[in-house]
Parts: structure tokens; sequence; C-alpha cells
């Protein structure tokens, strides 16, 4: 269907551009010495009919769309011509039968005459606003397939996004799983009640993870329990080299907030901080409300010998994207360096179900 | 046999105790939570095999095992590492062996067998022993190097890529320019430039390969003598084919 069809607005602005052509051609017959009844009576009702009759000219663009170059412009030429040259010739002839219609009223009965002698301008003015319309054609066409474009862009975007979320649902550190089942084999001889501890431990962060990951949304309550799930872990890797400390508002235990998005900077804290340091440290997690706002961060301390890191990783950039992603602006996420500790940051609006 | 185990945890280097309690052949002289102390112990107890980790903090196992090699160590090495066992697969072709954590107790076994007899026939070795860069080299996989050991007297320095101005070959040494210092490794420049990043570190002469992040410009004295001048105000020659080297990656830019 026309887009111009398609709502009532549109149709209306449009019929609306048709006024001053009709004022035009009005003014054009008064010259002509044509009463203004006479002037009035043939120019409303026929640019009515030609507002109708020119909007032809989309299903011809349509069937030709312009190309990128100049190839098959003669062919669309002669094309919108031969239209032009018919639709012109069809709007004389639709004057015409008006006029005759009209000549019924006694006040008209003259219109047949003037009109005869009108016909070549009204066909030469039918021309050139058959020819207009074709550019409007043009012009709403190109506008559609931007949209279209824009629309099939978000879609993408959306996809990758969900793609994006599959992919870190997949992405169980293999590093850490294989270093957590030697530290279990090592265990199952030394210390059974401990190998046991940690089968459990372990069984329980993948049983939140994989349940975790089939959701967009999750309370960072939960988003806790996965990470002290995982550091529990990492707590008999490391022994005395991993020091915990947590500070949890209880209010913001409810927000919510895109899936694993604490996760990947607990385990960044480790691999990138922690395991970097012989004597290791003190990984906090702070979560606190304020102003509507939760305030979640995780530091911890880093070699102070590697130089610092160009840019945000790419974990980080995508636990950003995803934050920014949910929230817009009303969220903010920072990544720092200073004092030999790294130090994540998320605020973000405290919404909860 | 004297044995090091070099891991920087203490379970896992338990699990090696552990299956090594059945090989009464076998003495473990120490155990090291770190590369600095496995350097220590290594020339205190001159092991016959360490076993080593590859990620550890500081120093990772390859680089351990190339300050060893500097100092002219070379015990026979089973990596025991959670690593990718994709990247670790090409060392079965260099006799170098590896275990996967964690791992069977036949396949502890197997390794050991394997390195008793490759230190009985060291008298008459049929392949010299890989060198540490090499293996390195092999497990990053075409990812270029990021950092730099260097054995500084009884000193030893990590040297990042991105705090390295220049490097000069000095015969069999190549001298690292770092944060206004000189450091000396033996290793010859053209070994080193096929482990840098070629996009970074350009050889701009037959002697210098230079951190592009430290140019400022070329500067023409002479018909074909030009000068590389540096952030700092240093300047190095550039050759011809350097210059070359140079204006090919200006014109990708």
């Amino acid at each position: 269907m026309h887009p111009l069809l398609a709502s009532r607005a549109r149709l209306g602005s449009y019929l609306l551009g048709w006024l001053p052509i009709a004022a035009l051609l009005a003014g054009m017959a008064r010259t002509q010495g044509w009463t203004w009844a006479e002037a009035g009576a043939l120019s409303l009702p026929l640019c009515l009919l030609g507002a109708f009759l020119f909007l032809s000219a989309w299903t011809l663009c349509r069937a030709l769309p312009l190309g990128q170059g100049t190839e098959g412009l003669a062919n669309r030429g002669a094309a919108w011509g031969t239209a032009a040259l018919l639709m012109g010739g069809l709007w004389s002839g639709l004057a015409w039968l008006l006029a005759r219609g009209l000549a019924l009223l006694p006040a008209l009965n003259g219109l047949p005459i003037k009109v005869r002698t009108a016909l070549p301008v009204i066909t030469g003015l039918g021309i050139l606003l058959y020819l207009a319309s074709v550019a409007l054609s043009y012009l709403l066409l190109a506008q559609a397939r931007t949209l279209e474009a824009e629309r099939r862009g978000a879609e993408l975007q959306l996809l990758a996004q969900e793609s994006e979320l599959k992919a870190l649902r997949a992405q169980l550190n293999p590093h850490f799983l294989f270093n957590s089942l030697n530290s279990i084999s090592a265990l199952t001889a030394v210390d059974p009640a401990r190998a046991q501890e940690m089968c459990v431990l372990l069984s329980e962060f993948l049983r939140r993870s994989l349940g975790l990951g089939e959701r967009r949304l999750v309370t960072l309550g939960e988003e806790l329990e996965l990470a002290r799930a995982y550091l529990a872990i990492e707590q008999i890797r490391f022994g005395s080299r991993l020091q915990l400390a947590w500070h949890i508002a209880p209010a913001a235990e409810p927000a919510l907030l895109p899936t694993l998005l604490l996760q990947p900077l607990v385990e960044n804290a480790i691999k990138h901080g922690i395991a970097t340091l012989t004597e290791g440290g003190v990984l906090t997690v702070d979560a606190a409300v304020t102003e509507g706002h939760v305030v979640l961060s995780v530091d911890n301390p880093v070699d102070p010998d590697a130089p610092p890191p160009v840019g945000l990783g790419l974990g980080l950039r995508q636990v950003r994207q995803r934050l920014l992603g949910r929230f817009g602006s009303r969220a903010r996420f920072e990544s720092s360096l200073r004092d030999g500790h790294h130090h994540a940051l998320l605020v973000f609006p405290l919404e909860t179900s | 046999m004297k044995a090091l185990i070099i891991d920087d945890e203490d379970l896992a280097r338990a699990v090696v105790r552990q299956h090594l309690a059945a090989h009464p052949d076998v003495t473990v002289v120490a155990e090291c939570a770190n590369g600095f102390e496995a350097l220590k112990a290594a020339a205190q107890y001159e092991p016959d095999l360490i076993f080593l980790d590859i990620q550890m903090p500081k120093l990772d196992g390859f680089e351990v095992l190339e300050l060893l090699e500097a100092e002219g160590r070379r015990p026979a090495v089973i990596f025991v590492t959670a690593y990718d066992q994709h990247a670790l697969r090409a060392f079965e072709a260099h006799a170098v062996d590896y275990l996967l954590k964690p791992f069977p107790r036949e396949r502890f076994d197997a390794a050991l067998a394997k390195t008793r007899a490759l230190l009985a026939a060291k008298e008459a070795p049929l392949v010299a022993p890989p060198a540490a860069a090499e293996l390195a080299a092999t497990a990053r996989q075409g990812r270029p190097l990021e950092r730099i050991v260097v054995k500084d007297g009884p000193k030893i320095t990590v040297v990042h890529l991105d705090r390295l101005d220049w490097v000069q070959a000095q015969d069999d040494y190549v001298l690292l320019r770092t944060e206004g210092r000189n450091l000396l490794k033996q290793q010859t420049l053209a070994s080193l430039e096929t482990q840098l990043d070629a996009g970074r570190f350009i050889r701009i002469h037959r002697s210098f390969i230079l951190n592009l992040d430290r140019l400022v410009r070329v500067e023409q004295d002479g018909k074909e003598h030009r000068e590389a001048v540096l952030r700092d105000g240093a300047r190095l020659p550039v050759s011809r084919a350097g210059y070359q080297r140079l204006r090919e990656l200006w014109e990708e830019s």
C-alpha cells in the first residue's frame, strides 16, 4: 500500500499540499476571463482527482528503483516520460468530463468551451505534477529504505547481544575448571572431607552459572551467590593468598541487573590480580544503595611491576556495553588502576521486580 | 634423582608429591611457590628434574626455564599445567613432556619413565633439547612476546615491552634500552626480532630494533644517511632497508 494512504495524518497533509495547486489553477483560469464560480468549481474537484491519480507514480517508482550509477537511467526516463504523458492526458480528459458534468448547472454552462481551450495547459500541468509525484515517490522510497535499514540494524544489534550472552554462558573458564579439578585430585588423598566439600562447591557454582545463563535479568543477590560459590573454590586453590572482604548492604540485593555482570569482574580480580601476586591479597566486593542507585564495586591488588593494561579488556568492555545497554545513561561503569589496586565500579538504578 | 616441584598452588604441588611417593628413586629436594624461589633452589640443589607449572606470578614457567638456561642449567623438565592442550601438543615433537591437570597416575608414571630414559642418554643426546624461548614461542602459538626476562648479575628484571625503547645488537648479546637503563641479554637480534610484534617493533637498522611508539621523526642529512629521533631526544641510525620498512608501515596505516 502507498505510504501516504497508510496514515490519515499523512494523507491529510498530502491533500492540503494540493490546495495551493488548486489555487494556482483557479488563478490561471481567472486570468483567462473565467468567473470565480467556474474556476473554483473546476479546479477543486480536478485537483482532488489528480491527487489520487498521481499517487500511481508510487507503483511505477517501486518497480523502477533508482540504482547507484546512471546505468539504465535512459530506460527509466522513457518510462517516466510515457507515464507522465498518459497521466497528463488522462487528467485533462477528466477535466473535460468534469466540465461536461458541471455544465448541467445553469451558472456553469459556459464551462466546456472554456475548458476545451485550456486543455493543452491542463495536460502540461498534469505532466509536470506527475513528474513531481515521481520525485516525491522516490523520496518516500528512500526514507522507507532508511527506516528499514535502521530497524534491521537494531534487530541485528539485539541478535548480537543475544549471541554474546549465549557466548558468556558457554564461557566457563576452562583454566579455572581444570585447576579446581586438580585441587580436588590432590585433596582426595590428603583430606577427603575437603575434597568432597570442593566437589559440592564446584557443582553449586556450575549449577548456578548454568541457571543464571538462562535469564536476561537477575537480582544482585543471585549474582553475589554465584560469586561467593566461585570465590570459595578459588580460596581453596589459593589458600592464604586469597582473602575476601564482603560489604553488602541488604537493600542492594533485590536490585535487578543484566546476568553475569559481576562474575567477569571477580574472575578478572583473581586472574589479573591475586594470581599474579606471590603474596596474594584482599579481594573486596562492595554493594551499597545511595539515592536510588546501586553502587557495586570490586577491588583487588595487582602486580605493581606489570604495566597498566591499555584500555579496557574485552571482558570489561562487554560488562560496560551490557550495563549501558540495559540502563542507558542512568548507569555508569568505571575501571581504574591506582596505587597498585584495580578498582571496578558499577552504578545503576535500583529497580526491583 | 633430585627433583624440584614448582607451582604457585599448594594443592597442585601436593598432587605431584603424592605421585612421587611411589618412586623412591626420586627425591624432592625443594618445593617452590614462584619462579624466584625456583631459581634459588635450582642453584642450591642442582636438580636433575623439575616439575614446572606454566602460569605463575612474576615469572612464568618458560621464563624460569630461560633463566635456568642462562645460568647454564638444563634439568629435565615436565610441565604440569592446566594450560591449553593444543598449545602444548607441539611439545611432543621436542621430546619435552607435559602433564595436563588433573592427570592420572599412569600418565605421571609414563612421563617419569620417559625422563629417566632421557637422563640416561644425556651423555650422548640424540637431539639437543630446545631452547626455552623456542618452547615459549611454540606455546604462544604465533602470539607475540609480551615481556622479556633478563638476568642482570644477581638481579632478575622483567621488561614489559611497552617499557622497551629499543634494542641494539652486540655480538651474541642484545642491549635492551628501558626506562633509562641498559640491560644485556644473551640472545641474537634476529631471534628476538622473530618473537616481537612486527607492528610495534621495527628493525630500522642491521643493529637496531625500535619501539615504534618512541619514534618522533626520521631526519635525513646527506644522501643516504638517516636518523630516527626518539621522544627522549635519542638518535638511532636508520638504514635504507629500515627506512623502507617504516614507509611500508606508514602507508598501510
